[in-house]
């Protein structure tokens, strides 16, 4: 009387999925975080500049991901944008 | 008394029902928004009403679904029925409202009825083992599933912004974990989006049921929009009113919430809730926000989730759908007598509401202390007895205080150091 496949389905999913994103925003706000760093080491000297840049753009690119992640959420919400028409 | 007279009662109680959702479920979504400082109050709740009031009109897939699975085919739920259930779901909302505890309207809706239909049309009417797989089960696993996905997301999160206290005193940079409130605002929409979308649909799924049995539209197969139009309006201002009580109960009563924390409570509920809508497993919203927040107060080292009040929430739960259902079995009771006994069951209910009204007045929660540092960060949302029992001890204290005053001096001063 119980489905246990779409309950262990639906725990795997929303663990897996909470987890998933979870880690792609920290990622990405650590990424910010050494990019700060960096910049506040360069005052001094130039050269490091490219990974600084290269920090920022890898964050930007994480917090894309968790963006489209909420699209997603809304598409799945939006019956109109899924169901049969 | 006038049929149409009964259908325009319901109506009215199933928006009533409709809006005591709304405030009953704003902690849902904006709680841990709320508590971390990533939405101010008033903001937190408005944006959680538009969600609502959008969502409810996204769909009517679930009001066209609704038919009270928990009551067997075969009997009729007339509005009688659902008057009496209705007035079950409404009672047990605004007490659970007042002791500030969470609990799943749906499930108190689902008792009601259920109630109403023992006494309308006797044991045989209920789907015993549909009432175990879709309230008794679900209930249990909702919190664990959302508790250890936001456990283990605050866990993560924790370290991997985590940075030595060296690095940060010699680079005068932090951790930055409070830019995790912007990823906040996204989540909690979220969260309050699915909420508009599921709700307001169970109230235009009972109104829809009652115009259908009342002949009053020939088939379930639609939802008229000025029904869409008013649940829409009564859930989202039930969500503007703001369930105080429990979001203080959600925010700081169960966990003390920091923004990575509430990033990680929140995007657990949101998955948990779209995994379970969209595989077929549903879950209560409101357990399931319970369960994240309280694994974010676990997931974060040195958080502790305050298990008193977490027991408080469970035996909340427990006895959402048979407190509701013995109302509903009351006021079954009452409405069978004929049209007086509904008048009676009508100025009873509307009663007991305006007494629970008054009785919240005495600690008023609102958007302007709901999390005020000295009551938020340890103590929960008292009960009416409990405030005046605190108030008569204090008054002991004064009175003991004002006798001692002179001899106490030293012996208070002591116990101010610890």
């Amino acid at each position: 009387m119980i489905n246990w496949n779409s309950l262990i389905l639906v725990a795997a999913v929303a663990i897996g999925s909470s987890v998933g994103l979870v880690t792609v925003f920290s990622i990405g706000m650590r990424l910010l975080t050494n990019a700060r760093n960096i910049q506040g080491h360069t005052k001094k000297r130039e050269g490091a500049r490219p990974i600084e840049a290269l920090n920022r753009i890898a964050a930007y690119l994480m917090f894309t991901i968790c963006a489209s992640a909420v699209l997603y959420g809304i598409y799945l919400i939006v019956p109109y944008f899924h169901l049969d028409k | 008394m006038d049929p149409i007279l009964v259908v325009a009662l319901v109506v009215g109680l199933a928006l009533f029902f409709d809006f005591t959702n709304g405030f009953h479920d704003t902690a849902n979504s904006s709680a841990t928004a709320i508590a971390t400082g990533a939405l101010k109050p008033k903001t937190a709740v408005l944006i959680a009403a538009i969600m609502n009031f959008v969502g409810a009109f996204l769909s009517t897939a679930v009001a066209k679904a609704i038919s009270v699975s928990l009551i067997n085919e075969g009997i009729n739920i007339g509005p009688e029925l659902v008057f009496a259930g209705l007035t079950g779901a409404i009672l047990w909302n605004l007490t659970t409202w007042l002791l500030g505890l969470p609990s799943s309207s749906s499930h108190a809706l689902f008792g009601g009825l259920v109630g109403a239909a023992l006494v309308f049309a006797g044991v045989a009417a209920i789907n015993f083992p549909a009432v175990l797989e879709k309230v008794v089960f679900p209930a249990l696993f909702a919190p664990v599933i959302a508790g250890v996905a936001a456990f283990l997301a605050t866990r993560l999160a924790y370290l991997l912004t985590a940075r030595s206290q060296v690095s940060r005193k010699a680079t005068g940079i932090g951790t930055g974990r409070s830019n995790f409130k912007v990823g906040q605002i996204f989540t909690s929409s979220l969260v309050a989006l699915s909420h508009g979308t599921n709700d307001a649909q169970k109230t235009m799924g009972v109104i829809t049921l009652v115009l259908v049995a009342a002949g009053l539209q020939p088939t379930g197969d639609h939802v008229e929009w000025w029904v869409i139009i008013a649940a829409a309006t009564a859930i989202a201002l039930g969500t503007y009113m703001g369930g105080w009580r429990i979001i203080k109960t959600m925010g700081s009563g169960l966990a003390e919430i920091k923004p990575a924390q509430g990033l990680a409570a929140e995007v657990a509920t949101a998955s948990t809730i779209l995994a379970s809508s969209n595989l077929g497993f549903a879950l209560s919203t409101t357990q399931v926000a319970s369960g994240g927040v309280m694994g974010a107060g676990l997931g974060r080292k040195g958080g502790a989730v305050r298990w008193n009040k977490a027991g408080q929430v469970v035996t909340g739960w427990l006895f959402t759908l048979p407190a509701a259902g013995a109302v509903g079995a009351l006021s079954a009771f009452l409405v069978m007598a004929g049209p007086l006994g509904i008048l009676a069951d009508l100025v009873l209910v509307i009663a007991v509401s305006i007494a629970i009204f008054q009785i919240s007045r005495r600690n008023r929660i609102n958007h302007s202390n709901v999390l005020s540092e000295v009551e938020g960060a340890s103590e929960v949302v008292a009960s009416p007895r409990q405030v005046r029992k605190a108030a008569a001890d204090q008054a002991k204290k004064d009175a003991k205080q004002a006798a001692k005053k002179p001899a106490k001096k030293s012996t208070s001063k002591a116990k101010g150091g610890k």
